[in-house]
């Protein structure tokens, strides 16, 4: 069953509701951002692209202003208008929402950084390795901000099982490239480089799946995070 | 009827947490059971059942027109004054109906304290305004009057304030003064429930912090059932909610469940003001 949560009617305050309004969008801003810069990175790395890097580096300094703006602007609903119930939970969340994106933002940034070393030298066939990482943490990130701004609980759940699979993807590159390390002692540290970018892309996924914790909270006020410790304290 | 479940809490020390020492609250204290009360034609309340339990503060809310203060008032059988009142259904007072003939309403209205919205001192004395209901239930011993009235000033958090001039006008007070002095009148005949209507509209954010700073003290003695449009009022003061619509009992549950995630739509619509 498709849960999608349909839009809350309008605020009779319409200062209020446009306030809400501002939060969210530039929200969705950010993730428009940093999604951008996730697939420059990809295409920096693959195409050998050291401009594609410079960009995602210098739109990190947008996306940092806006988790400023968003939180300022939280800060400022609750001042001004008490929101209450999903009003609050909308606000709480696209404040802890934009901090994951930001992080996201900066695994891109870390990422850019490993790949303009990476593309001085000689190219490693096992880069093509690490696309199937790329791909699957992107359109992670992609699904976590289309359940926020759809309220698409489905979707928002599954993350967590996704995350997982990145997870164990990220532990075989790892192994992967580090088997080679001791036949290739000239890639050295290209070899650390694809092992770090591969870490990077697991954590956007961590960060995906933090995004889609808030959106269950935020539309269905149900907190689904670290789920068996809190029933083993509560046991 | 509408009872609260049990729900996950928050560690967080809550603005209306029950006191080390308070008591065990008995869940049933004041009771209503399938309660109708029509002014003349119009029926203003349909079929209310809830449980209201002892020494916690329960805040009604609601659009203007709903019903709570018309609830709240027959809490103490206030509306038997209104021509073409009736009701139907029972209020039960620790499982004692308050509408049985064989209880007197002044017997009633001793054990069920009411505060008003406008403080309304009588033009004597603040002295004489606490011992007013007690010179009438007979008591006329002065120490035992200079007890109450220091007991209920202190218990109202107005001794400090008004200790060196007990013999002077009432009307003189602030109008915080004047609503805590009201409260003070009100507890002086120690009753088991005290009901407030909208007691804090008519004072500045001070007098209102200072009132909400009582209820929270008077708990832990009486049961406090309050009328309120002010929903952070009603977030800062009360351990339980319940929201009228249409004189209809919408939603009845602890205030963090009804403020953080209500469970009807009108709930939700009214506390986010999307409603209308």
């Amino acid at each position: 069953m498709n849960d999608t949560m349909s839009e809350p009617s309008r605020h009779i305050l319409g200062s209020f509701h446009d306030a809400l309004e501002s939060i969210k969008s530039n929200t969705l801003m950010m993730a428009s951002l940093t999604e951008r810069s996730l697939h420059n990175t990809a295409k920096g790395l693959f195409e050998r692209d050291e401009d594609l890097c410079n960009i995602v580096i210098a739109d990190d300094e947008e996306i940092d202003l806006l988790e400023i703006q968003v939180d300022r602007d939280g800060i400022d609903v609750m001042m001004r208008y008490q929101p209450v119930a999903s009003d609050l939970r909308q606000v709480v969340s696209a404040m802890k929402m934009s901090v994951n994106i930001e992080r996201i933002a900066d695994q891109a940034v870390n990422i850019a950084r490993r790949v303009r070393k990476l593309i001085l030298e000689e190219p490693l066939p096992e880069i093509e390795e690490l696309k199937g990482m790329f791909e699957t943490s992107i359109q992670m990130f992609h699904d976590a901000t289309q359940a926020f701004a759809t309220g698409d609980l489905e979707l928002a759940r599954g993350m967590k099982a996704r995350d997982k699979e990145l997870d164990i993807e990220n532990a075989r590159l790892a192994s992967l490239f580090a088997d080679k390390m001791p036949g290739n002692p000239t890639h050295l540290h290209a070899y650390l480089n694809l092992i770090f970018m591969a870490r990077f892309l697991e954590r956007v996924g961590d960060h995906a799946k933090n995004i889609c914790e808030d959106v269950v909270f935020a539309y269905a006020a149900e907190d689904i995070r670290h789920v068996s410790a809190v029933k083993a304290s509560a046991e | 009827m509408i009872t609260a479940p049990r729900m996950q809490e928050s560690t967080l020390p809550k603005p209306a947490e029950s006191a080390p020492n308070a008591k065990v609250p008995r869940p049933d204290f004041l009771t209503v059971r399938n309660f109708n009360f029509f002014y003349s034609q119009k029926q203003a309340l349909y079929d209310i059942n809830m449980d209201i339990p002892e020494c916690q503060v329960t805040a009604f809310i609601g659009p203007s027109g709903c019903g709570k203060s018309t609830l709240l008032r027959n809490f103490n059988r206030m509306n038997e004054l209104i021509d073409g009142g009736r009701h139907e259904g029972e209020i039960k007072l620790l499982g004692r109906n308050i509408y049985d003939p064989k209880l007197e309403v002044i017997s009633l209205r001793r054990s069920i304290g009411m505060v008003f919205q406008k403080s309304n001192p009588f033009p004597k004395s603040i002295y004489e305004n606490i011992v007013y209901g007690l010179r009438i239930c007979g008591h006329n011993n002065k120490s035992e009057l200079d007890e109450a009235v220091e007991r209920s000033l202190r218990g109202a958090a107005l001794w400090d304030e008004v200790k060196d001039r007990l013999q002077e006008s009432a009307l003189g007070l602030s109008g915080g003064q004047m609503q805590r002095l009201c409260i003070a009148r009100a507890i002086a005949n120690r009753p088991k429930v005290l009901l407030m209507d909208e007691p804090c509209s008519a004072l500045d954010p001070i007098a209102t912090v200072k009132v909400e700073e009582l209820i929270h003290e008077l708990k832990k003695q009486f049961t406090i059932v309050i009328v309120t449009h002010n929903m952070q009022q009603a977030t800062r003061c009360s351990d339980l909610t319940a929201f009228f619509y249409l004189g209809k009992l919408i939603e009845f549950d602890k205030t963090q469940k009804i403020f953080s995630n209500p469970s009807q739509k009108q709930t939700e619509d009214y506390i986010t003001g999307r409603f209308g």
